[in-house]
C-alpha cells in the first residue's frame, strides 16, 4: 500500500492507433447518443404519470427545429452570450474524450485525468451561470445565483467521491480506472456500490434534475438550470441544450462503466466497438428508465434543503474511502 | 556563466535604486516616468537572471561585503529563490506600465514622487529580502520592505479609512517582524551561525523556532487568524501597489516559511497537521468571507487570503508526504504549492489592475453601484474576464495548474500509512474543493455584476475606458496568465521539476480547435439554409414591464444570498431588535429598529481582548513614570543589577 501510483510512466504522446480511433469515434457516439436519452427519460416521466409522452426522437426534432430558427439577443447582452454556447459544447466534446464509451483506450497525452473532467465541467458551469447573467433580467440572475451556489456546495462530494474511484480503482486517470473495470460482470469492489449511490446523486445534480432542480418547468420558483438559459434561443440554445444533453450522457457514463461494465472492451477491434456501444446503448437505457422513475417518484425539495441531500451523496463516498483505507 | 548573472543583477539593483532616487531628487512628470522605466528594465533583466538559474539549476552566490565584525553581507540565489525572483520579474513589468498613467491621476505631486519612489524601494527590498544570503540581511530588508509598502499604504493619509489601515497594517507587520527575531534568535541559538541553512540539527530542538517562523511569516502572509489586516491594507493602497502586495509581498513571506522549512532535513509529521490545517481553515474563510464583501478591492484581497491558504495547503502536504517517506508526492505538493504561488502572482495583479481601472472610471468601490462595463469599458472587461477564469481555476488558464498539481496529490492520500491521516487528508480535500467551488461563485458574482447587464448608477453608465497604457499595463499579466496555463508542463520541466503532469497545451489546442470547428459549421449552415443573416435584438422580457430597469437585475447581495443563507452559521450574523412601546407594560408597540450585523468574529474575539489587556498593563506601568530625575536613576540602578544577576544566573 506504501507506492503511490504516480510512479506508473504514462505514455505521453497521443499518437497511437488506439487512441486516436477513439478521439474520433467516443466523441461522436457520445454526441449522436446524447438526445435520445433526454427524451426516454422524459417518456418515462410521462408513462408514470400516465400520460403518453413524446416519441423517442421527440429532442432530436427540438434540436433540428432550434437550428434552424434565429437568433435573438437582448441589446443588453454581451460577447458572453454568443460565445458560451459554442465554448460549451466544445468544452463537453472535449471532455467526452475522457469517458471511454464505445471503448476502453490506451492512455494518452493526459486525457482521462480525473481532475481534468471535473473542471472541464466547472467550466462549462461558470460560462452558463455568466449568460444568465448577461441579459439582465432577474430570472437570469436568479438562476445563476442558485446554480452557481449548489455547485459549491456539491463541488466537496464532487471531489470526494471522484477520489474515492481513484483509492479505489488506484489511478487518477479514467481510462486507466475503466481498464481495470471494463468486461467484468459485476463491480470490481464492492466498495464501488457505495460509490455508485454519490455518483447517482451527483448526476441527479449536475443534470437538473428533480428533486434538485425541475427540468420541465417555467415556474420562478423552481428552476435553476431552465432559468440560465431562459434568454437563449434559437441555434445558441441548441447548442446549450445538445451540451446539457452531452453532460448527462458523461455523468451516466462514469456511473455505468463504475457498477456496471459489462461489455466494455478494451481493444479497438470493430466487432468489439459495436457490443460495447450496444451494450452501452441498452444500460443507459436502463439508467433512464431508474432516472425517470426516480424523478416521478419525488417532490422537488426546498432550495435550502439540498444541502442535506449532497450530505448524504458526500457520506457514501467518504465511507467508500473509510472502507479502502481501514480494511 | 557567473559574470553574466552577477551583470543582470547588478543591473537589477542599479536599475531600481535609480528608480528610487530619481523622482526624489529630480520632481518632474520626466522622473517619474523614467523611474516606473527603470522597474520596468529591472524586471527583464531579472526575468533572464531567474531563468537561467531555473534552467540550468546552479545556484549564485555574489561576493561578500563584510560590514559588521564576524557577519558578513551576503547575496545569494538557488533554484528557490530564483523561482521567487521569476515571480517578482513577472509581475513587475505590468505594474510599472500601469503606474506610468495610474500615479499621475493622484492628489498631489508630492504623493506622485513618492509613489514612484517608494514602488521602486519596495521593489527592490523585496528582491533583496528573497536573495538574502543570511538572517541578518534578511531581516534588515524585511523590516525595508514592510515600512516602504506601509508608507505607500499611508499614500492618502489624509482619509481616515487609510490611516486606520495603516495603523493596523503597522501593528500586524511589526508582530511579525517581532516573531520572525524571536525564531531567527532560537535557530541561531541552536547553529551558532547567521547562515540561512541549518547544518545539522537535531528535528527535536526545532519546534520553538518553526512556531515562531510559522506565527511570523504567517502574519505577513494573512495567514486565518492573523488575517485581518490584510482587507484594510491592500485596498487602502495605489491599485499598482496593491497587486504589488497582494501578488508579490505574500509570497516573499511564503518564501521566508520555505526557505526554513526546505533547509530542515527531516520535518516532523505534526508540522505538516499545522500547515494544513491553518491552511485549509484560511482558503475556506477568505473565500468566505469575501463572498459577503461589496468593496471590490477588499474582496480581491480577502480572495488573497483564500489563495495564500491554498498555497499553504500545498506546503502542509509537503511536510507530510515528507515525513511519511512519499518523495514523489512530496515534491508534487510543493511544486504545486510554488506553482501556485507563481500563478497567483499573475492572476491576482492583473485582478487588482483592472480593478483600479474600474475605480479609476467610476469612482467607487461599491460593486453595486457597478454594471454594464463590457459595453463602455470593453478591453477592461475582457481582461477582468481573464482573470477571472484563471482564479475560478478553469482550465486551461494559469489557476487550474497548481491546484491540479495540489488536487492530485490529495486523490493519493491512500498511499499514506497512516489510516487516520489519509482521512485528515480527505477532509482537508473537501475543504479545498469547497474553497475552489465558492471562488467560482464569488468571480461569477464579481465578473458578472461588474461587467454585465445593465448599469447600476450613473457614475457607471457614464463610464469611459480608461487611457492605453493602463489597458497595455493589465495586458501584460493578462498574457502571461494564458501563457502560464497553456505552457504549465512545458514551464515545469524547464524548471526540472518533472511530476505526472497533464499537457494543458494540448488540451487547450483541442478547444480551440473544436470551438472553431462548431462555430464554422454553425455559421456555414446559415449561408446555404434559408438565409436569414444576422441575429434579431430585441428587448429582454422584463416580465411585463415596458422597460428593463437596472433595479430589476439580481443584486452582487441577492446573488451571494443562497450562499450566505447555507454558511449562516459561519458567518455569525446578529439580529438586534430595539423596539419602542408606548407605554411601560412593553404591550403597545409604538416603533423600533431591527439592525443585521456580521459578527467579526476575529475582531471582536481575538484582536479586541488583547489590545484592551495591553492598555491596561500600560496604564499601570505608566505609574511609573512621575517625573522626578532620581526615581529614573534608581530605575536605571536597578535594572543593571537585574542584567547582572540574570546574565549570572543563565550563563
Amino acid at each position: 500500500m506504501n507506492t503511490s501510483f504516480i510512479s506508473t510512466p504514462i505514455d505521453t504522446s497521443f499518437m497511437n492507433t488506439s487512441f486516436l480511433l477513439f478521439a474520433l469515434l467516443n466523441p461522436a457516439f457520445a454526441l449522436l447518443a446524447a438526445p435520445l436519452y433526454m427524451a426516454l427519460i422524459r417518456k418515462v416521466k410521462a408513462q408514470a404519470q400516465g400520460r403518453k409522452g413524446p416519441g423517442l426522437f421527440q429532442a432530436y426534432y427540438d434540436l433540428r427545429k432550434l437550428m434552424q430558427k434565429e437568433v435573438i439577443y437582448s441589446p443588453v447582452s454581451s460577447g458572453i452570450m454568443r460565445f458560451t454556447p459554442y465554448l460549451n459544447l466544445a468544452a463537453l466534446l472535449v471532455c467526452s474524450l475522457f469517458v471511454p464509451l464505445v471503448f476502453v483506450p490506451e492512455p494518452a497525452g493526459g486525457f482521462g485525468n480525473v481532475i481534468v473532467f471535473l473542471y472541464l465541467l466547472a467550466l462549462e458551469r461558470f460560462f452558463t451561470a455568466l449568460c444568465g447573467l448577461d441579459a439582465g433580467s432577474a430570472f437570469g440572475g436568479m438562476g445563476s445565483s442558485r446554480s452557481m451556489s449548489l455547485a459549491a456546495v456539491i463541488e466537496p462530494t464532487m471531489v470526494v467521491a471522484f477520489a474515492a474511484l481513484a483509492f479505489v480503482l488506484k489511478s487518477l486517470n479514467l481510462h486507466e480506472m475503466f481498464a481495470l473495470t471494463a468486461g467484468s460482470l459485476l463491480p470490481v469492489s464492492p466498495t464501488l456500490v457505495l460509490v455508485s449511490i454519490s455518483l447517482f446523486i451527483i448526476l441527479i445534480v449536475e443534470t437538473g434534475r428533480l428533486p434538485v432542480d425541475n427540468p420541465a418547468t417555467h415556474l420562478e420558483l423552481t428552476m435553476i438550470n431552465e432559468a440560465m438559459v431562459l434568454e437563449q434561443s434559437g441555434k445558441n440554445l441548441a447548442l446549450l441544450e445538445l451540451s446539457h444533453a452531452l453532460k448527462q450522457l458523461l455523468l451516466m457514463g462514469v456511473l455505468i462503466n463504475t457498477i456496471l461494465p459489462v461489455g466494455l472492451s478494451t481493444e479497438a477491434d470493430a466487432g468489439k466497438i459495436a457490443v460495447s456501444a450496444l451494450f452501452f446503448l441498452l444500460k443507459a437505457g436502463a439508467l433512464s428508465v431508474v432516472i425517470g422513475l426516480f424523478e416521478s417518484s419525488l417532490a422537488k425539495m426546498r432550495l435550502f434543503r439540498l444541502p442535506a441531500f449532497y450530505m448524504m451523496a458526500f457520506f457514501f463516498s467518504a465511507l467508500t474511502i473509510l472502507i479502502e483505507v481501514f480494511a | 556563466m557567473n559574470s553574466l548573472l552577477e551583470a543582470l543583477m547588478y543591473g537589477a539593483f542599479a536599475a531600481l535604486f535609480s528608480g528610487t532616487v530619481l523622482p526624489l531628487l529630480y520632481r518632474s512628470k520626466n522622473a517619474r516616468k523614467a523611474s516606473f522605466g527603470l522597474s520596468f528594465i529591472s524586471s527583464v533583466l531579472l526575468l533572464g537572471f531567474a531563468g537561467t538559474i531555473l534552467y540550468t539549476g546552479k545556484g549564485v552566490l555574489f561576493p561578500a561585503i563584510s560590514f559588521l565584525p564576524g557577519l558578513d553581507f551576503t547575496l545569494g540565489a538557488d533554484r528557490l529563490s530564483a523561482g521567487f525572483v521569476l515571480l517578482i520579474a513577472a509581475v513587475v513589468p505590468g505594474v510599472s506600465i500601469y503606474s506610468l498613467e495610474y500615479t499621475e491621476h493622484a492628489k498631489s505631486e508630492a504623493g506622485k514622487d513618492l509613489q514612484a519612489a517608494l514602488t521602486n524601494l519596495f521593489i527592490l527590498a523585496m528582491l533583496l529580502v528573497v536573495l538574502a544570503g543570511n538572517m541578518v540581511v534578511f531581516l534588515i530588508f524585511w523590516e525595508i520592505m514592510s515600512l516602504s509598502s506601509l508608507l505607500l499604504v499611508l499614500h492618502d493619509y489624509s482619509s481616515e479609512e487609510n490611516k486606520k489601515a495603516g495603523f493596523f497594517y503597522f501593528v500586524m507587520t511589526n508582530l511579525s517582524t517581532a516573531f520572525l527575531f524571536l525564531g531567527f534568535i532560537s535557530l541561531f541559538r541552536l547553529t551558532g551561525s547567521a547562515e540561512l541553512g541549518l547544518g545539522s540539527v537535531e528535528p527535536g530542538a526545532l519546534t520553538l523556532p518553526f512556531l515562531c517562523l510559522f506565527t511570523g511569516f504567517g502574519i505577513k502572509a494573512g495567514l486565518v487568524p492573523f488575517h485581518k489586516w490584510l482587507p484594510y491594507a491592500h485596498p487602502a493602497a495605489p491599485s499598482g501597489v496593491s497587486a504589488l502586495m497582494s501578488g508579490v509581498m505574500l509570497k516573499v513571506a511564503v518564501y521566508g516559511f520555505l526557505r526554513f522549512l526546505l533547509a530542515v532535513p527531516s520535518p516532523e509529521l505534526w508540522w505538516g497537521v499545522l500547515v494544513l490545517t491553518v491552511g485549509s481553515l484560511s482558503a475556506l474563510f477568505g473565500v468566505i468571507y469575501a463572498l459577503k464583501e461589496s468593496d471590490i478591492k477588499r474582496l480581491l484581497a480577502y480572495s488573497s487570503i483564500e489563495n495564500i491558504g491554498i498555497i499553504f495547503i500545498g506546503i502542509g502536504l509537503y511536510v507530510i508526504f515528507k515525513a511519511e517517506g512519499l518523495p514523489a508526492l512530496a515534491l508534487m505538493s510543493l511544486t504545486g504549492a510554488c506553482f501556485h504561488a507563481f500563478n497567483h502572482a499573475l492572476f491576482k495583479s492583473l485582478l487588482f489592475l483592472c480593478a483600479g481601472s474600474v475605480v479609476h472610471a467610476t469612482g467607487t468601490r461599491n460593486i453595486e453601484a457597478f454594471g454594464g462595463l463590457v459595453k463602455s469599458m470593453p478591453v477592461t472587461s475582457a481582461l477582468f474576464l481573464i482573470g477571472s477564469v484563471s482564479i475560478a481555476a478553469l482550465p486551461p488558464a494559469n489557476g487550474f495548474a497548481g491546484e491540479l498539481l495540489l488536487y492530485q496529490a490529495f486523490f493519493q492520500a491512500s498511499a499514506l500509512n497512516d489510516p487516520l491521516l489519509t482521512v485528515l487528508l480527505v477532509i482537508a480535500l473537501s475543504g479545498f474543493a469547497l474553497a475552489g467551488a465558492l471562488a467560482a461563485a464569488l468571480f461569477v458574482k464579481l465578473f458578472g455584476i461588474t461587467c454585465l447587464a445593465l448599469p447600476r448608477s450613473e457614475e457607471s453608465r457614464l463610464a469611459k475606458e480608461v487611457p492605453k497604457l493602463m489597458l497595455v499595463g493589465a495586458a501584460v499579466p493578462a498574457a502571461f496568465c494564458i501563457l502560464a496555463g497553456l505552457f504549465s508542463k512545458q514551464l515545469l520541466s524547464l524548471a526540472g521539476l518533472d511530476v505526472e503532469y497533464p499537457d494543458l497545451l494540448l488540451l487547450g489546442l483541442l478547444l480551440g480547435l473544436i470551438y472553431a470547428a462548431l462555430f464554422l459549421a454553425v455559421r456555414a449552415k446559415d449561408k446555404n439554409g434559408k438565409g436569414e443573416g444576422p441575429a434579431r435584438i430585441s428587448e429582454t422580457w422584463g416580465c411585463g414591464a415596458p422597460t428593463l430597469a437596472p433595479s430589476m437585475e439580481y443584486s452582487s447581495a441577492g446573488f451571494s444570498e443562497p450562499l450566505v443563507m447555507i454558511l449562516k452559521s459561519i458567518y455569525r450574523t446578529r439580529i438586534v431588535h430595539t423596539p419602542k412601546y408606548l407605554d411601560g407594560q412593553e404591550s403597545l408597540f409604538k416603533n423600533g429598529d431591527v439592525e443585521i450585523r456580521l459578527l467579526r468574529f476575529f475582531e471582536e474575539y481575538l484582536y479586541i481582548p488583547p489590545a484592551r489587556a495591553i492598555e491596561s498593563i500600560s496604564k499601570r506601568v505608566a505609574r511609573l513614570q512621575n517625573g522626578k530625575l532620581d526615581s529614573y536613576v534608581l530605575y536605571a540602578f536597578l535594572a543593571v543589577i537585574a542584567l547582572i544577576l540574570a546574565t549570572g544566573v543563565l550563563v
